[in-house]
């Protein structure tokens, strides 16, 4: 491992970048899913930053008050503080505590990294809306505190979490016989898309907002109307995350299986995104920095590793280990055209990140 | 979903997405407003033959015509070939000492005689090797119209107009894949084909000397930059300079550009200088007179094509960093240039005229930008997936029915990493105002006002910036069709046909509908021998003529 670190460090010779850390993580027995997701979420830096300050804050608390975003900043602070440039940190704590808070991580199975994430995000918010009802509840007997506005009826607290992760979409129907537009807002973490064999992720988030009938069986209840109507629905995005997190759904229920095969499909995510789809007026521009990636050929076994983008240089995560990699090597991560094929190294979730909001 | 309507109808394919179907759910034609086209038949290369290292490297192709005749001595049209002639006859003469006169063929049909020096170290190890046999075919004269595609470590030679399947040659690269090609018709001293490797190495070689060749080794090649002595990064691209006496451009994956010229000593170092600004554009010129003489700075990041307008006075450029630039080539100077609308550029190609360059990127979209505008004038929306190859179609002529000559309609073609060919229809007219809006019109492409910027016009050697989706003015596709089951890498038009070339070193011909009813009066067209060629009987008298 130590020969591994030098390795790295070599390979970055003076260009290792000021203040960065690159350790790899170690694997408590399949825990791999938890750890590519560390990492992409690591090098997420806002995020990253987040955490460390809140640990910091938080930290004279006892032991008693021990929870996921707890442990989670208590890991971020551990790698950023290390002395050495680059090793290998036990993520035991935070394991143990993921373990006891959700009985689906439990065991020693092969985990689904998205579920993972998914899990983890929306716990962090349940325990920052927790902590901010508290501090709102003692705000009115202490008075005003920091970012508290005082007696005015606030809307669903938004969280840190939120505010990198959390974009809004707009589902709009028209009911084909009144032409009345209803519109409903929904919030999303991550966006999670549907794949063909052969696509882009440009033309995933295509049909993802794509005009959809809804007829026969599936007709629309028109409030106007008041009744069952055909009606067209479409998905857009009316608010663009700071961090646009993209799920590819690799692993497809079978039902004459009666289990989840997984799709191998080569889909082929760029650099730079935009998404046109929107609702506002510039096209919001993104630029990929983390990538999970399933190696294995199905669902229910394999591997998780990320890759990961850190000033300007490719990372390589598989558990302990941490490699340089060149940008071009990203495309053996997009899958494969034909179905029986060796590689079975696929990008999995996309971590994307707004250009304009850095600027902003 | 924009371009559903206008390609559904015409799209004879199959669906092009969700099934994993092989070949089978392939059909072998697709039809077009002028019929169909038909697929003719496929090249590849041997199976069993890939090694690891396949999937690497990305195949590509190039048309080579071996235009003279072998039976034809010293004969008219000297006049036309110029210059170009000494060379050919010096090595003629050369060949001609050691060799039968089957080897002397390929540099027969022109006169006069001017000796060219520097070719001496060449023109050796060639004449050693010549041995005029062939493999297989006794009667092989290497005439006619060869694919030349690269697939693993090695570089396949097929002859375009015979039915095999596999390629009839061979030459494998031990050290590093060949990656990229370029074939030059008029080469003058009968190296006419480059090879640019992963390595960053570069050969060029005699393309009929490879064809007469029994080994599975390149012969008699000239070396450059050897063993990444000047660039150690992935060549990505060469190209002949036209007219440009035998100089050519080697693009690579570091974002630079080196210009070779022969019979200039490429063994000593050149020494440029370090690059100081990496963003910056910049050319620096070899100190002696040594190749490469010139050293250009496009770019951060990979040049990923690079593409000479036909009279050679431009070149233009895509890379990793998303632009599009087009230089002044003799004046070393950049002249304009925009940014895809996000990611980066993957290919580019110029139209006969000179007016449009085309571009394909990781956006799926393709891009048709003016000269004379300096912007994007269209954005052709159509592919799943980063378009791959670009080409217009220099034999296609406009139905000119309504007989309004300013109206030039363009005919070009993409192909994807979505396994797609799309053709397209550029109609000047129809770009002014915004072209065939979306069915079903989401308010997001109601195209009507053009931001106020657009229409300023750019100082020369600016760089603009990716324009908004609704600036731009869509095109979709008049054909949508899945022609392979792998990703695309390129297409290339012939008068007969559409070449199709997937990433795995497959290609598909594919014939246009109809047979040309006479002889166009393009007389260098490559295909006019070939044709003769399969009504055989008058082959050889016939092609004299298209030498002019």
């Amino acid at each position: 491992m130590g020969v591994a670190g030098s390795k790295l460090e070599k390979a970055l010779g003076d260009h290792f970048p000021e203040g960065e850390r690159y350790f790899g993580l170690e694997n408590f027995g399949n825990t791999c899913y938890c750890n590519s997701v560390l990492q992409a979420l690591y090098f997420c830096v806002p995020f990253r930053e987040q955490l460390v300050e809140y640990y910091s804050n938080n930290k004279n608390q006892g032991d008693g008050d021990e929870n996921l975003l707890t442990c989670l900043a208590e890991l971020f602070t551990q790698i950023s503080s290390q002395k050495k440039k680059t090793g290998v940190i036990a993520p035991k704590r935070f394991v143990q505590k993921l373990r006891k808070e959700n009985d689906v991580f439990r065991g020693y199975m092969h985990q689904d990294a998205h579920e993972f994430l998914n899990f983890l995000l929306n716990h962090l918010v349940d325990i920052l809306e927790k902590e901010s009802h508290k501090a709102k509840n003692q705000a009115v007997a202490n008075g005003p505190s920091n970012g508290q506005v005082n007696g005015v009826k606030q809307e669903p607290t938004v969280t840190w979490v939120h505010k990198y992760f959390q974009g809004i979409l707009t589902n709009e129907t028209r009911c084909l016989r009144c032409e009345t537009v209803t519109a409903r807002d929904e919030t999303f973490l991550d966006l999670s898309l549907d794949i063909e064999q052969n696509s882009s992720i440009t033309s995933c988030l295509k049909n993802f907002s794509s005009t959809e009938t809804l007829n026969a069986e599936d007709k629309f209840f028109c409030d106007k109307c008041c009744s069952l109507q055909e009606a067209q629905k479409r998905m857009k995005i009316k608010k663009p995350p700071r961090i646009l997190v993209i799920h590819l759904k690799r692993f497809k229920f079978m039902e004459q299986l009666n289990r989840h095969k997984k799709l191998s499909y080569r889909v082929v995510f760029p650099l730079e995104l935009k998404l046109s789809n929107t609702m506002e007026a510039a096209d919001s521009e993104y630029s990929l920095f983390a990538v999970v990636v399933h190696v294995g050929s199905g669902p229910n076994h394999g591997h998780y590793v990320s890759l990961v983008k850190s000033h300007n240089h490719w990372l390589f995560f598989d558990d302990e280990n941490v490699e340089m990699i060149d940008e071009s090597a990203i495309q053996t991560f997009f899958g494969s055209a034909q179905e029986y094929s060796n590689n079975t190294d696929h990008g999995y979730i996309l971590f994307y990140e707004s250009i304009v909001a850095d600027k902003c | 979903m924009m371009n559903s309507g206008a390609s559904n109808n015409m799209m004879s394919a199959a669906p092009a997405s969700g099934n994993n179907a092989p070949a089978p759910g392939l059909k072998t034609y697709f039809k077009t407003p002028e019929g169909k086209y038909k697929l003719q038949y496929e090249k590849t290369h041997p199976a069993g033959l890939l090694h690891y290292g396949h999937g690497k490297t990305v195949t590509q192709v190039t048309l080579a015509h071996l235009k003279d005749k072998p039976t034809q001595a010293p004969s008219q049209s000297s006049s036309t070939l110029g210059v170009s002639s000494g060379v050919r006859s010096a090595a003629a003469r050369l060949l001609g000492g050691g060799n039968g006169s089957r080897a002397l063929s390929f540099v027969g049909g022109n006169g006069g005689s001017k000796p060219m020096s520097g070719t001496t170290t060449r023109i050796g190890s060639l004449g050693a090797s010549s041995t005029g046999n062939m493999v297989g075919n006794p009667n092989f004269d290497a005439k006619g119209t060869y694919l030349v595609f690269n697939v693993g470590d090695a570089i396949f030679l097929s002859d375009l107009n015979s039915q095999d399947k596999d390629p009839i040659k061979s030459i494998h690269f031990s050290n590093s894949n060949p990656i990229c090609h370029a074939y030059d018709p008029d080469a003058k001293d009968g190296h006419d084909l480059l090879i640019g490797l992963n390595s960053g190495d570069v050969y060029s070689v005699s393309l009929r000397q490879q064809l007469l060749d029994v080994g599975k080794k390149l012969v008699a090649a000239q070396h450059y930059n050897k063993d990444g002595a000047v660039n150690n990064s992935r060549c990505t691209c060469v190209a002949w300079i036209p007219n440009g006496d035998g100089s050519f451009v080697v693009a690579h994956a570091d974002g630079n550009m080196y210009i070779y010229e022969k019979n200039k000593d490429g063994s000593g170092d050149p020494s440029f200088p370090v690059i100081k600004d990496q963003t910056q554009f910049s050319v620096s010129h070899a100190r002696y007179s040594k190749n490469p003489v010139a050293r250009w700075h496009i770019c951060q990041g990979s040049i990923n094509g690079i593409a000479f307008s036909a009279d050679g006075a431009y070149i233009a450029t895509v890379g990793r960093d998303g632009y599009l630039r087009v230089f002044d080539y003799k004046n070393e100077q950049l002249i304009c240039g925009g940014k895809s609308y996000y990611g980066a550029l993957l290919c580019c190609a110029w139209s006969m005229d000179g007016k449009y360059i085309l571009t394909g990127g990781e956006d799926d979209l393709v891009q048709v930008w003016s000269m004379e505008e300096r912007k994007i004038v269209a954005w052709g929306e159509g592919h799943n997936s980063w378009v791959s190859g670009v080409s217009f179609d220099s034999y296609w002529n406009a139905p000119s029915s309504d007989g309004v000559a300013e109206n030039v309609v363009y005919r070009f073609g993409s192909v994807g990493q979505d396994t797609q060919l799309l053709l397209w229809d550029l109609e000047m007219e129809e770009l002014v105002v915004p072209v065939r809006r979306a069915p079903g019109g989401s308010p997001t492409f109601s195209t009507g006002s053009q931001s106020s910027h657009w229409d300023n016009a750019c100082p020369v050697g600016t760089l603009q910036p990716a324009p908004s989706m609704r600036d731009v003015p869509k095109l979709s596709p008049l054909v949508a069709h899945r022609v392979h089951t792998e990703p695309l890498s390129s297409l290339i038009f012939t008068q007969e046909s559409i070449l199709t070339v997937c990433r795995e070193g497959h290609i598909k011909i594919w014939t246009r509908p109809g047979l040309p009813e006479s002889q166009s009066s393009n007389s260098d067209s490559l295909s006019s021998t070939s044709l003769k060629e399969k009504h055989s009987i008058s082959g050889k008298v016939a092609s004299s003529s298209y030498k002019q």
